[in-house]
């Protein structure tokens, strides 16, 4: 069982949480095109490497990010969203 | 003595108590079961171990980003750590879920009503970014308490909960017996106890999955009254 | 009779002679002493057959006298695979043994061994691969012998759990490294877990013997087991198999029934050595077995292992044993030493003292048994030539008892678990565990130490460097560790046969030359022989054969041994009960507040996500009755449904509508205060998720809600947008905080005017789609009017507290109008003929807001709501299917199941998503996809049911009933 850093909550069992995907930038829904959309909705990285994901503390209902090593599967830093996220849309 | 059904506001577990021989007295509005007909043999049991049904009683919750600023104005203490427990004068326990989240649970020996004083000054004046929250209704409230209780919950829940690692006042917001639950360490004196708060409708089952556990340490339901005498027989530290 | 096999009485033992215990083998009875397990009891009285092996039912008797022996699984009533060498004996016990057909004495199926010869390596691959249709026919035949043991499925599962644990350091194995670095550890002010599969710690140190004299061991067992009583942070948890290291240093700790999920600050593997049997013709006979096992007899369980023995060593272990023989009543007939040239040793010099013969730079080429018992009766002694090669001459000499190694390997599991890898080394021509991960610490024989010196210091070793990991301080180092202990195994201890049964794997009856067709074959990579011909397979997981699998495959291939390495080890380190996984059992379920009125009333219920809620009310005989009539009356007269179930989410904040706006396909920003309106939830993809109804209570405060199952959902897509979106609103899941009840017929609004008489329920002061804040029977309640059933209703929620009471009262209420309760399937059929879809059985992973005919309830023009951008995107792309309503045109059918599939010109066109008998229409009414073209009313089409026939059924416009909606706004 791994154990995952929740900002809020700190060390716990990972089955305390859900993954929630990569953090993936959403594109301007006006100006995209559809196949832009498209690759956004279904077009996954999946890479080899660090990568940014949505982690959620089910039990807070709490969701935040985590850098994540997919190939060594070791978590290298997690933090709010809004460190990422910090400015209302318009 | 009084019946549970004569009350519009009722324990989420009323039955699985009455089954228990449980005996239950009026209070805020609703029946509690303040023994099981062995009121001396109840108050060795909570030292050992025993699990209690407090949720008829008054707690509240306060959500949003001006929730915690203002119950610092009305004086509730503490509050400046996320899960964080702090007892305040009355008795009642304040605990800071998240920055923008917290919960107030009524001192279950009864003196004061923090809840009721902070509801109703809500109600009056709605506070812009300060959101009530249900908790009495949306969230059962018992309290495991004795000597065995980090021992009992070691089979339920994956969080360290032994006095050492998860002293009075620590707070877990976490998963037991596969519900989400707050789990908040108190000490009724010298007994070390948990306040357990998780989802309403999961009340009978985790009353019965926490029944079963104790088992193993001869634990058993106990009333309020076991409940207000260890705190009563310290109140003086337990309102510290 | 406790056994003619049974020594005297000798300190150390572990069975108690005041206690008798009484139990059955194979029919026949036996005694033994409590604390016997059922190996040592049967041994006691000269029973050397526990079981017949798994491929060639050949007879199989102790061989490690540990955990997982190679083949001593027995059954016991309703628990198969019992491992007999550990189970202790209980009054009354009914032991089988497993493998046989008949009687374990005459196997009706030993047969199967003589045709060895045709049962080739990769048999089952290879034999009935053609002609086609043969594995059919063979197959029953075989699975009927394959697999171990029997299940009885009446079986009643104890009570199993779990149990959460943490500490500083976990040692795993209590010998004497384990219980040197526990004390280490523990002195240096760690908080420490002993665990240990044994009934009490100690380790080799109980049984095996260190040197000529076995006080000295004694006394220094004695020892180490009091400094780790003695300290208070040290916890001892014996008769426990650490089964896994998981990441994190999770380890899952199996103690009887209960699964301990420890977490460890740092590990300490001292999980001892494995012996390596020597391989050659007739090595698994019973009576054949690793040395220790022998010892174990002896110091355990005060039996005598045989009358006469063997030993075969390559090692000092060997001497020790056979000392250890004599002292436990055993003639020893010899010791035949695998090295050309054995070092000398006190040991061999007390066997020599004590005038028992040497056989050096020899080895057992072949076990006979004797007669019909099976036993072993004799040995033929060869000299060796060179690797492998045996010459003539030597020399038969009989006994009862062969004890044989000519090694051993460590314990590497939990290593392994962890990371580390097995790898063999040349100079001490065995495996040694290599790459030790950060966290966790090898010590004593695991490591690859040996002799009780050296074992100890190991011990200490890893126990100071734990605690320095945990950034304690242990103190000052002891004088340079005794290094000088290394086992050093004989490289090559196979001799094969022209006749075969050598075994190198007795879990799977593997000889060698079983893999060294396999490599032949072409699965010459190591993970490969290993699939392909099972070694290592079995229950004692490669325990006693991996070291010689790999010399055999290696040699095979062509490989050097250090280039071929070992296979991948993974938990569990023994069997593991699935009741152990199980543990408790724990399934939530949610109850709604008046859940237990239902119940009382008669309901049968129905699981709905984790919710239990009424499916109707009555005896099952009557369901289709009952839903009818529940449906009838709410159309006639008034019922009462609880909707507790549903999600309720509270949006508070200036930007409450603009989220909503947002999250939801609808428009919100003008909704007035005190109405409610309906909400569809899309995701990214545009596929609907959700739906509900938002209830705008103040201009910053929407009461949302959601499907039954779908709140949670709903509320964690809620707080993932807006942790992007940051707009200034609380979002809230109060589903269990607020619970529900629907009261719907014609005479709804009597029976809630009864006890709310301060809401005003006139269709002018409270019309359709209103929502209002009351008391309904002194109860704060929040009351909608919807008309999901389509008559006149009302929703009431109130605080869970209150749910019984609401509906004590609503039901007294309502007698004077005859309400009843009504249950999920008659809210079904009612939603069904107001053509209301339920997602996620009228939609499903695709369904698109247009398919489902619904953008009456997207409103496009909005600059961005979740999903709006996908759906621009289907539309420039023709429409595949379109959810329609229909009759079936023949009045007397049947209504087909959900999912029927609709057949045009053969094909699949489309399928059923909701179907039942519409008492108001007498005849099915349904919910289908159709081809676009094909969803226009009138059309007709075919519906096939799982029974092959068709049923004719017609496209009809929805709903089926009050198209005016005439009754539910009225």
């Amino acid at each position: 069982m791994k154990i995952l850093h929740c900002p809020l909550n700190g060390p716990r069992n990972i089955s305390e949480f859900v993954c929630g995907g990569e953090v993936v930038e959403m594109p301007e829904a006006g100006a995209a095109t559809d196949g832009e959309w498209a690759d956004y909705v279904f077009g996954h990285e999946n890479a080899r490497g660090a990568v940014r994901e949505w982690w959620f503390h089910v039990p807070t209902a709490y969701w935040f990010i985590a850098e994540r090593d997919t190939g060594t599967d070791e978590i290298l830093r997690t933090y709010p969203a809004s460190e990422v996220f910090g400015r209302r849309p318009p | 003595m009084a019946e549970p059904g004569a009350y519009a506001r009722r324990s989420f577990v009323y039955r699985e108590l009455a089954a228990c021989g449980a005996r239950f007295r009026g209070a805020g509005g609703a029946a509690v079961a303040v023994d099981f007909g062995d009121p001396e043999g109840e108050r060795r049991s909570l030292a050992r171990l025993g699990l209690c049904d407090l949720s008829p009683l008054p707690r509240i919750g306060f959500r949003g980003p001006a929730a915690l600023d203002w119950l610092r104005a009305k004086r509730v203490r503490g509050l400046d750590r996320d899960n964080r427990a702090d007892i305040q004068r009355s008795g009642a326990l304040a605990v800071r879920l998240a920055p923008t989240e917290a919960l107030v649970l009524g001192n279950p020996a009864g003196r004061g009503n923090l809840c009721d004083r902070l509801e109703a000054a809500l109600d009056e004046n709605p506070e812009p970014g300060c959101y009530k929250a249900m908790r009495r209704d949306g969230s059962f409230h018992f309290l495991l308490a004795g000597a065995h209780a980090a021992d009992a919950m070691a089979t339920l829940c994956g969080v360290d909960l032994r006095p050492l690692a998860f002293p009075a006042g620590s707070v877990a917001q976490t998963s037991v017996a596969r519900i989400s639950t707050i789990v908040i360490a108190v000490a009724l004196g010298e007994v070390p106890a948990f306040h357990l708060l998780g989802d309403s409708a999961s009340a009978s089952y985790a009353w019965s999955v926490l029944v079963d556990a104790m088992t193993e340490f001869d634990g058993v339901p106990v009333g309020l009254d076991a409940v207000r005498h260890a705190i009563g027989a310290n109140a003086g530290r337990s309102a510290g | 009779m406790t056994g003619e096999y049974r020594l005297p009485p000798a300190p150390g033992e572990r069975i108690d002679r005041s206690r008798t215990v009484r139990f059955t083998f194979e029919g026949g009875e036996f005694e033994g002493f409590a604390g016997d397990t059922i190996a040592s009891a049967l041994a006691a009285n000269g029973v050397s057959t526990l079981s017949r092996s798994f491929k060639y039912r050949r007879r199989r008797g102790i061989l490690a006298l540990s955990d997982r022996d190679a083949n001593t699984l027995v059954q016991l009533p309703g628990e198969p695979n019992v491992p007999a060498a550990v189970r202790e004996i209980e009054d009354g016990m009914e032991v089988l043994g497993q493998n046989y057909t008949g009687s374990l004495e005459r196997d009706r199926g030993a047969w199967i061994g003589r045709f060895s010869r045709f049962l080739p390596v990769g048999f089952y691959y290879k034999a009935f691969y053609r002609p086609s249709g043969a594995w059919q026919r063979w197959e029953p035949v075989f699975r009927a012998r394959a697999g171990l043991g029997s299940v009885d499925p009446a079986a009643v599962p104890g009570r199993f759990d779990k149990k959460y644990g943490f500490y500083d350091a976990v040692v795993v194995g209590g010998g004497p490294a384990g219980l040197a670095a526990a004390a280490t550890a523990a002195g240096a002010g760690a908080e420490v877990l002993l665990v240990d599969d044994q009934p009490a710690p100690g380790g080799s140190l109980t049984y095996a013997r260190f040197g000529v004299d076995r006080a000295s061991q004694e006394e220094e067992l004695r020892a180490l087991v009091a400094a780790v009583e003695a300290a208070p942070n040290v916890e001892i948890m014996t008769g426990a198999v650490c089964e896994g290291r998981f990441a994190d240093n999770w380890l899952s700790i199996v103690r009887g029934r209960r699964l301990h999920k420890v977490r460890a600050k740092t590990t300490i593997v001292a999980t001892g050595a494995v012996e390596q049997p020597i391989v050659f013709r007739g090595n698994d006979l019973p009576g054949t077995m690793l040395p220790s096992a022998a010892q174990r007899l002896i110091r355990h369980y005060g039996v005598r292992p045989g009358n006469r023995a063997v030993v075969a060593t390559a090692g000092r272990d060997g001497y020790a044993a056979a000392l250890d023989l004599l002292e436990g009543g055993v003639e020893v007939a010899a010791v035949v030493d695998l090295r050309q040239h054995p070092d000398p040793s006190p040991e061999a010099a007390a066997v020599a003292e004590r005038g028992i013969g040497v056989v050096a730079g020899h080895t057992p080429s072949e076990a006979r048994r004797r007669g019909r018992a099976g036993r072993v009766g004799a040995v033929r002694v060869s000299p060796i030539l060179d690797r492998g090669r045996l010459g003539k001459g030597g020399e038969t000499i009989s006994c009862d008892l062969l004890c044989m190694s000519a090694g051993t390997m460590p314990a590497a599991q939990i290593a392994c678990h962890a990371g580390a890898r097995l790898v063999y080394d040349r100079t001490l021509s065995g495996l040694r565990i290599d790459r030790v991960p950060d966290g966790m610490f090898v010590a004593g024989a695991a490591n690859g130490r040996h002799g009780l010196g050296p074992t100890i210091a190991d011990g200490r070793r890893a126990g100071r460097a734990a605690a320095q990991a945990l950034g304690l301080d242990p103190g000052e180092a002891p004088a340079a560790p005794d290094d000088s202990g290394r086992l050093r195994n004989h490289a090559w201890p196979i001799f094969a046969h022209p006749k075969g049964k050598e075994f190198v794997d007795f879990d799977e009856d593997l000889a060698v030359r079983d893999l060294t067709d396999a490599v032949h074959e072409g699965y010459d990579d190591i993970e490969l022989t290993k699939r392909y011909s099972t070694v290592g397979m079995g229950p004692s997981q490669g325990r006693y054969s991996a070291t010689n699998a790999l010399r055999v495959a290696a040699a095979a291939a062509g490989r050097s041994l250090d280039e071929a390495g070992a296979t991948t080890v993974r938990p569990p380190v023994s069997g593991e009960k699935l009741g152990v996984l199980a543990g408790r059992g724990l399934e939530p379920v949610r109850l709604t507040p008046m859940h237990h009125r239902h119940v009382e009333a008669g309901a049968r219920t129905m699981v709905a996500g984790d919710w239990l809620r009424p499916a109707f009310y009555g005896p099952e005989a009557d369901r289709d009755r009952l839903v009818e009539e529940e449906a009838a009356h709410v159309r006639s007269a008034v019922g009462l449904i609880d909707v507790s179930t549903l999600g309720g989410i509270e949006i508070r904040g200036p930007d409450a509508a603009a989220f909503l706006d947002r999250m939801y396909t609808f428009a919100y920003r003008r909704q007035p205060v005190g109405r409610l309106r309906y909400v569809l939830m899309c995701d990214a993809a545009g596929t609907i998720i959700d739906d509900g109804v938002a209830c705008r209570l103040g201009d910053g405060h929407f009461y949302v809600t959601a499907t039954t199952g779908g709140a949670d959902r709903v509320h964690r897509e809620m707080l993932w947008h807006n942790a992007q979106w940051r707009l200034d609103v609380d979002i809230a899941n109060v589903t269990a905080a607020w619970c529900g009840v629907n009261i719907a017929g014609p005479r709804s609004r009597e029976t809630l005017a009864r006890i709310a008489p301060e809401v005003d329920l006139s269709t002018e002061a409270f019309p359709y789609l209103g929502v209002r804040e009351g008391l309904v029977a002194d109860i704060p309640a929040r009351l909608l009017r919807v008309g999901f059933v389509g008559e006149l209703g009302y929703e009431i929620h109130v605080p869970a507290g209150f749910g019984e009471a609401l509906w004590d009262r609503l039901m007294e209420a309502g007698a004077a109008d005859g309400i009843r309760p009504f249950g999920v399937e008659a809210q079904r059929l009612l939603r069904l003929e107001k053509g209301h879809i339920i997602v996620g059985q009228d939609t499903d992973g695709l369904t698109t807001p247009m398919e489902a005919d619904m953008e009456w309830a997207v409103r496009r023009s909005k600059p961005f709501f979740v999903g709006g951008r996908a759906l621009d995107v289907h539309d420039r792309h023709p429409a595949t299917r379109k959810l329609a309503g229909f009759v079936l045109s023949d009045a007397d059918a049947a209504a087909p199941e959900e999912c029927c599939l609709i057949i045009r010109d053969g094909e699949i066109a489309g399928r059923v998503t909701s179907a039942m008998r519409s008492p108001h229409l007498g005849r099915v009414v349904g919910l289908a996809f159709l081809p676009p073209g094909d969803a226009e009313p009138g059309k007709r089409f075919e519906i096939r049911r799982p029974d092959g026939e068709t049923v004719s059924a017609e496209v009809a416009p929805l709903p089926f009933y009050d198209p005016g909606n005439a009754r539910q706004e009225g």
